[in-house]
């Protein structure tokens, strides 16, 4: 598959009485944006904010990230199967909002959510306070179901990104990247013979209760490992329904710019040949793991790989997938890296991983995710700070008179991403 | 806690979805659950059948509690 993408990159966001992308900034007029927002019935209130780097603002709780992108030419629409019908994405042009996200906010459990600090210690542990954000921040109407809810924001949030992206369908890009991905029969092909065939080993979080990712909209969980290729995850083929611990979870704008596809793809050809991306669940069953793991461990085998990027999402019981895809795939010759994170401990010291096996010998840690920081007061909150004693990496006490957070790294959104989204890591 | 309370002598059963981890961890007797949202029921299951897969489980328990071992072992239900 070939996709070109077109990145116009954003330079600030303001509200204005119409919408529209001016000379890279984008002007929001949010009544006709809120509108579909609002006829869910769930939904009571929502409205915008903007928050821009360096500013000190505090974003929590927040559910997801995503990037604002358009399908201008090839089939299918952004986000198929949950915005756009259901249509093969990842072939053609596609224009993306560069350097901004739309982040979706507001009480949905009050422990899945995590955090976003626009400046200070806080700001070097999430990617997403480099963006001009615009936070649509909803409350939920008082009785409701929080997986409805969940739902329910989830679509507000991607609809949002994709009425946002449809301002940059006639825009000119500031530059055009063409990304291809090879059928079987040409990775075959003469040139690349001596590279060696690597895959990537996509893990999806699918546990269920609101720890959910969708595909094409099919729940991830109900789903056997397969094939896909990297242009359709840049078209939003797979989509966010989680956040619990947010740390490690990826957001939809994760999906969209991962980087362990795009770094394969900017060697493929070169060093090494990118033959193929599996996706394949973490589901809450014994069963569903062997199976799933059988069937990722069979596709590698089916694809020829030398050897494999396996990335996780969440951990605890899914470290047991990770080390079941992993000892799998090195047990019939394919060689492994894996990208995971650790809970070892406030003092580092205990075991990272729930399971573990000697065939896992090539580790790439996204940092430990049980470190304790304390962000400061910061002057505005986004949202509310009601749940932050509360939230996955929280405590009693987390959030100080002062305004100040004390709490596990676990609480900010993307701070030990397990796709190496993020800064941290340890030789 | 399952090693912990052996090295008191105490036999433990360690019932678990994930065996796997058990068997990392080092228990001697696991029983595998259900699922790790409900290890030790099946809320999709109607009440009568749901009592009789929670009877099986505990009496598979008890019965490894009372069966000698020299290694790991996992009792399936």
């Amino acid at each position: 598959m070939k996709l070109e993408v077109g990145y116009i990159d954003i330079k600030g966001i303001r509200f204005g009485d119409y919408n529209a992308v001016e000379d890279g900034i984008l002007i929001v007029n949010p009544e006709p944006l809120l509108e579909p927002v609002l006829e869910d019935p769930l939904i009571k209130s929502a409205h915008f904010e903007i928050a821009t780097p360096g500013e000190s603002i505090r974003i929590t709780p927040v559910k997801d990230v995503i990037e604002p992108r358009v399908k201008v030419e090839g089939g299918g629409g952004v986000f198929p199967g949950m915005v756009s019908k259901v249509d093969t994405v990842g072939s053609g042009k596609t224009h993306v909002l560069r350097g901004m996200a739309v982040v979706t906010a507001g009480p949905i459990v009050g422990f899945q959510e995590g955090i976003i600090d626009m400046t200070g210690i806080g700001a070097d542990y999430t990617p997403f306070s480099k963006l001009h954000n615009l936070v649509l921040v909803m409350e939920p109407v008082e009785d409701f179901k929080q997986h409805e809810y969940e739902a329910a924001a989830r679509l507000a949030g991607l609809r949002t990104a994709a009425a946002i992206g449809e301002l940059a369908r006639e825009l000119v890009p500031d530059e055009t990247v063409v990304y291809e991905t090879p059928t079987i029969a040409e990775t075959f092909k003469e040139e690349w013979k001596d590279l060696p065939r690597v895959g990537y080993v996509m893990m999806l979080q699918s546990q269920g209760l609101l720890h959910d990712t969708y595909v094409y909209g099919v729940d991830a969980k109900r789903t056997l490992s397969t094939l896909i290729s990297a242009t359709e995850v840049m078209d939003g083929a797979i989509v966010s329904g989680n956040c619990v611990s947010a740390c490690d979870k990826n957001t939809t704008y994760h999906h969209q710019n991962n980087p362990v596809i795009h770094d394969l793809l900017a060697v493929h050809g070169k060093k090494i040949n990118f033959v193929g991306t599996i996706i394949t669940n973490e589901n809450v069953y014994l069963d569903d793991k062997i199976r799933s793991s059988d069937w990722t461990s069979k596709m590698a085998r089916y694809l020829s790989l030398d050897a494999a990027i396996i990335t996780q999402e969440g951990f605890g019981n899914p470290d047991t997938d990770l080390i079941m895809n992993c000892t799998k795939l090195e047990k019939q010759g394919i060689k492994t890296v894996i990208i995971t994170d650790e809970y070892a401990g406030q003092d580092g010291k205990s075991q990272s991983l729930a399971d573990a096996d000697e065939l896992a010998n090539a580790v790439v840690t996204g940092g430990n995710a049980n470190e304790v920081v304390v962000l400061p007061p910061l002057d505005r909150v986004i949202g509310t700070l009601d749940y932050v004693d509360t939230v996955a990496g929280g405590h009693a006490g987390s959030l100080r008179p002062d305004g100040s957070i004390e709490a596990e790294l676990q609480i900010i959104t993307g701070s030990t991403n397990e796709m190496g989204f993020n800064r941290m890591s340890a030789r | 806690m399952v090693k912990e309370i052996e090295r008191a002598g105490i036999p433990v059963v360690h019932i678990c979805t994930v065996t796997p981890i058990s068997m990392t961890v080092g228990a001697n007797r696991i029983v595998p659950a259900i699922a790790i949202p409900h290890p030790l029921g099946n809320p999709e299951l109607p009440a009568d059948e749901e009592y009789e897969l929670r009877r099986k489980l505990v009496d598979k328990a008890l019965e490894a509690l009372s069966t000698e071992v020299d290694d790991q072992t996992i009792f399936e239900v």
